[in-house]
């Protein structure tokens, strides 16, 4: 019986052509959609789980502030691990993780290393990462101990044994540079927070060490604890313990406080709101919107199925009805029928599996990810796979069959199988649904893109173009000044200044107080140290004051113990106005931020983080000991020349260092890579959406037109136009596709008001953005649906009617 | 004399749709003997179609009376129809009614796959039955690659595959030129010479004088009864 069925639907399926074509196609990207999107949600749930202690594991983050402003960090100072595990019986062991770059030298070979890690002793005991050679335990344990991966091993000393090797990195000034390579740790998984291309023991950083420090905080602390119920027991005892901390170690007064927050491990990666940890996080939003998208574009796949099955059964009552007069039950013809769908189900998730594995790579790309095939062979995700083909099978296959198996045997001899006008409710309420996917897709996509362009052109308050950023390291710094002269003199470059960072993002965390007129007022702020020049080259606007001055340097006077140091600050519109000031009257007026100085000038408000974000207070301060990159604003006209005299100039003043450059925009783009992210993912997904609807429209319009022939050879009979044809047959779908619109509209509406709401600058959702989706989605249907009427509207009506 | 295969009495059946009511069968008397052959003859519309579809447990009747072999069927159910209508009956279309996906061997082999009969006993009898039917060199051909009397032939091979005790033929030489048409009279006398029952609905005076008696209809009811000949 099997076989028999099996049989009749190959047959079935190699004789309609179209038929089969459009559902495979359907099912097969529905279904690549979803392994590929599988894949991503299965990557990021299982972020960091590979830890065998997993559960145990939580980050220390820290938070600070007053009763006006409060700051959140993922990073602390070092005191946090080794006191708390003093403290609190329910700490096990802590490690404490410093990432940094620097450069790697070995004999001749000297790279710019981007992935070197400090970690403390425990790392191995706290962390599952696979130590290839080494002892676990005492890999890390003495300083100047450094663990390297199998690349970096080949990378430096070809096939050599690396074990007993010394590498020398550049990194702190003063620190003992030689590092003896004391293991071989096999690469981090992909889905870790924590990865590496070197991890060095924390007690090289002895200056650090040696002087615990509850502030200064550049350090990722990890807590393992003895089982994961004492988190929030933990969490209290934190609190309560950081108040006496506050009060009688740290001396804070008033509303200022200090305490940390525990963050379990498994969370950090998609949970986090605290930003800059180990690496970017993911978001769950991303996973959830990602899943409802894989789930939709099946759903549209589905709805293929089903519609096309039923348009269909029109020619299969004959069938159906031989079949029962011969004895078939409704059991036996149902699973006849469901068959066939798990038939098409089959081979198009064998196609569909073959698809994924071809397009992960573009789809890493896609989504930043490493991850791997070999996943798709893992038994969870197997397991998930047969779900999926049963689902599909029943929930594309199951109304087709449970229509033609229920249909009154005579009615189908007698008068033909007839699609049923529920049927066609049915099919009309799916098409809806389709084109609102659709349309709601392609509107959310329009938003998105609208939003990015208002990122990129947006008036930020700087020219981020054509700046140059250029790495200074400790031992550039006394050539620092004579460098920056040479550059500055090529004709090519405009202007040249120095700062700790790029505007772009400035995350330093600072503090400031001042005298008011409402007494003594301290904040939270953001602060950037800078050099000379650096309010120009930027070409940000001045609106009070002037700009730093070779003047101002003299002011930092460092002798007699800093007796009389002074910095000079320019504050943003958003920090003067939190001090009660106008722009005018902050000009000389004192602040304090660890050292007293007056306000040489007030810049005009610009973006300097993410346009998530308003803007905050702003600081910026002159210092040129602090500076780690240099700005190079260069002339549009021959950018390539600039570079290749950049190049040659920094051979002669950093032999020490290859030489490296990016440019500001990139970093600004930078900022927005997961919008950017998100809006390639939807334009995608809307247009796989929009093709799949469409190519069901198609079939779905080729039978009924077929449906149709009689009725059309009458009307031409009786004089219709071809376009009167072409128009009737259009109509009924067209009128769908406008209800699918009116719904999609506010949905879309509602969802891109919450999206960008996590703007503080953000465009407003215009009228016409729905209108275009509108009468884009209306043009696609109407190019599709009169492929097959205008084939109806010009046939000879003798031929369709001779064809009845 | 031999027992009734078929006995109804004041056979009922009404077809509604919203507006219309329309009697197809206005309670109609008729018996069928085992091993006769019966012609029911009558304009269109008089009911000959209602007839057979409930004859062949394939529609149920809106009231009266229905024996088979004794039996009251009337109230049968679908699945009880459908376990009966297996056993015992085999039907022959005047549009053949051949499945297009399947090869001629798979269409006489149907019946016997939904009644459970064994593959190899399967083989066995569709052979046999197609090799009656003279049919066996086209057995793995598709309808469409078949005369319309090759066509019709498989399909009379797919009626008696079962050994059904009765075949329900509805204007069995419609579609078919006279040689094929003679050819499948021919056939079906062969088999009710053999025993099996046959009632055969047809418009055709000359196919009807191959049946013993021929039923006249009209507006549902039985009109005439002619005999042509005695059963043997």
């Amino acid at each position: 019986m099997f076989k028999n069925y099996l049989k009749t639907a190959f047959r079935r399926l190699s004789r309609s052509r179209m038929y089969t074509i459009v559902n495979i196609i359907g099912l097969t990207v529905g279904i690549t959609s979803c392994i590929l999107i599988g894949l991503f949600i299965k990557n990021e749930l299982s972020y960091d789980r590979f830890n065998k202690n997993a559960d145990r594991i939580v980050r220390v983050n820290m938070s600070y502030g007053n009763s006006i402003s409060t700051s959140n960090a993922a990073v602390t100072g070092t005191k946090v691990g080794p006191q708390f595990q003093l403290t609190f019986p329910q700490v096990e062991s802590y490690v404490r993780l410093y990432p940094i770059s620097g450069i790697v030298k070995y004999q001749d070979k000297m790279f710019n290393e981007k992935k070197i890690l400090y970690a403390d002793s425990t790392f191995f005991q706290i962390f599952s990462f696979h130590l290839l050679r080494g002892n676990p335990a005492t890999a890390l344990s003495t300083p100047n101990d450094i663990v390297i991966t199998p690349e970096i091993a080949k990378k430096y000393f070809g096939d050599a044994d690396p074990v007993g090797k010394v590498l020398h990195i550049g990194t702190e000034p003063g620190s003992q540079n030689d590092y003896t390579v004391t293991g071989v740790v096999a690469d981090a998984p992909a889905a870790s927070q924590i990865k590496f291309d070197f991890i060095a023991s924390f007690n090289s950083l002895r200056k650090i060490v040696d002087n615990p420090q509850w502030f200064t905080a550049n350090y990722y602390t990890y807590l393992l604890l003895h089982n994961p119920s004492q988190i929030a027991p933990l969490q209290k005892g934190i609190t309560v313990y950081m108040k006496e901390v506050n009060k009688n170690e740290l001396g804070m007064t008033g509303s200022d406080f200090l305490t940390y927050h525990l963050e379990p491990l498994t969370r950090v990666h998609l949970y986090s709101k605290v930003g800059e940890g180990m690496e970017p996080s993911g978001s769950i939003t991303t996973v959830y919107i990602l899943g409802i998208i894989a789930i939709l574009i099946l759903l549209i796949a589905c709805i293929n199925y089903t519609n096309l099955a039923t348009a269909q059964s029109a020619g299969r009552g004959m069938e159906v009805g031989i079949r029962k007069v011969f004895g078939a039950n409704r059991r036996q013809l149902f699973s006849q029928f469901i068959g066939e769908s798990f038939l098409l189900t089959i081979i198009s998730f064998v196609t569909a599996i073959l698809l994924a594995v071809l397009l992960l790579p573009a789809f890493n790309h896609l989504t930043d990810r490493t991850m791997s095939a070999s996943a798709i062979a893992s038994p969870a995700f197997i397991v998930g796979l047969i779900l999926l083909c049963f689902f599909i099978t029943f929930i594309s296959g199951g109304y087709p069959a449970m229509m033609l198996t229920h249909s009154g045997l005579t009615k189908i001899l007698r008068s033909g199988f007839h699609v049923t006008s529920s049927g066609c409710g049915l099919r009309k309420t799916l098409i809806i649904f389709q084109f609102a996917v659709s349309v709601f897709l392609i509107i959310s996509t329009l938003i998105i893109l609208q939003q990015l362009n208002y990122i990129n052109h947006r008036n930020i308050g700087y020219d981020k173009d054509y700046v140059i950023e250029l790495p200074v390291d400790y031992r550039m710094r006394s050539e620092y000044g004579a460098f920056k002269r040479a550059i500055g003199n090529y004709p090519g470059v405009t202007a040249v200044t120095g700062a700790y960072t790029g505007p772009v993002n400035i995350q330093w965390g600072d503090a400031i107080s001042a005298q008011t007129k409402s007494g003594n007022i301290s904040f939270n702020v953001n602060a950037i140290p800078v050099d000379l020049g650096f309010i120009s080259t930027m070409k940000m606007q001045l609106i009070a004051g002037s700009i730093f001055t070779p003047g101002d340097l003299m002011k930092m006077d460092t002798s007699n113990n800093n007796a009389n140091f002074q910095y000079t600050y320019i504050l943003n519109e958003t920090a003067v106005r939190k001090l009660g000031w106008t722009p005018e009257e902050a000009i000389e007026k004192i602040i304090n931020k660890g050292a007293p100085g007056i306000i040489k000038g007030v810049v005009k408000d610009f973006n300097f983080t993410s346009l998530h974000q308003p803007i905050g207070p702003l600081v910026i301060f002159l210092d040129p000991s602090f500076v780690n990159e240099m700005l190079v604003r260069v002339k549009g006209s021959d950018v390539p020349a600039t570079l290749r005299f950049l190049q040659e100039t920094w051979r002669t003043w950093a032999p020490y260092r290859p030489f490296e450059y990016h440019f500001l925009d990139e970093d600004y783009a930078h900022l927005y890579i997961s919008e950017q992210r998100t809006g390639k993912v939807f334009s995608i997904f809307s247009i796989l959406a929009i093709v799949l609807a469409c190519l069901g429209l198609l079939a779905l319009a080729a039978y009924t037109t077929v449906q149709r022939t009689r009725e059309i050879g009458i009307r031409k009979v009786m004089g219709a136009s071809a376009s009167n044809i072409a128009v009737l047959v259009s109509k009924d779908f067209i009128k769908l596709v406008i209800i699918g619109i009116v719904i999609a509209s506010p949905v879309a509406w509602w969802a891109m008001y919450k999206w960008l709401n996590n703007f503080a600058y953000r465009i407003q959702i215009q009228w016409w953005m729905f209108v275009v989706a509108g009468v884009l989605a209306i043009f696609i249907a109407l190019i599709t649906v009169s492929f097959q009427a205008v084939r109806a509207a010009i046939a000879n009506p003798v031929e369709s009617l001779r064809s009845e | 004399m031999q027992n009734n295969m078929i006995k109804i009495s004041n056979l009922e059946k009404i077809y509604r749709t919203e507006e219309v009511e329309t009697i197809a069968l206005n309670k109609m008397n008729m018996e069928v003997k085992e091993g006769e052959f019966v012609a029911v003859m009558g304009p269109s519309g008089c009911g000959k179609s209602t007839l057979l579809n409930i004859l062949g447990l394939l529609d149920d009747p809106n009231g009266g009376s229905f024996l088979f072999n004794g039996e009251e069927i009337a109230h049968y159910n679908e699945r009880q129809r459908a376990n009966l209508r297996k056993r015992t009956i085999g039907f022959v279309f005047q549009s053949f009614n051949l499945i297009d996906e399947l090869t001629v061997f798979e269409n006489v082999e149907l019946p016997l796959i939904y009644t459970g009969v064994k593959a190899s006993e399967r083989k066995e009898r569709v052979e046999a039955a197609l090799d009656k039917m003279q049919i066996m060199h086209r057995r793995n051909h598709y309808p469409q690659q078949l005369s319309g009397g090759q066509q019709q032939r498989v399909a009379v091979a797919r009626a008696v595959v079962n050994q059904p005790k009765l075949i329900l033929a509805d204007e069995p030489t419609g579609n078919l030129d006279s040689s094929n048409g003679n050819e499948v009279m021919a056939l079906l006398t062969d088999l009710n010479d053999a025993g099996t029952t046959i009632v055969m609905v047809t418009h055709s005076e000359h196919d009807a004088k191959y049946a013993h008696r021929i039923i006249r209809m009209l507006d549902g009811q039985t009109v005439t009864e002619s005999i042509l000949r005695e059963q043997l």
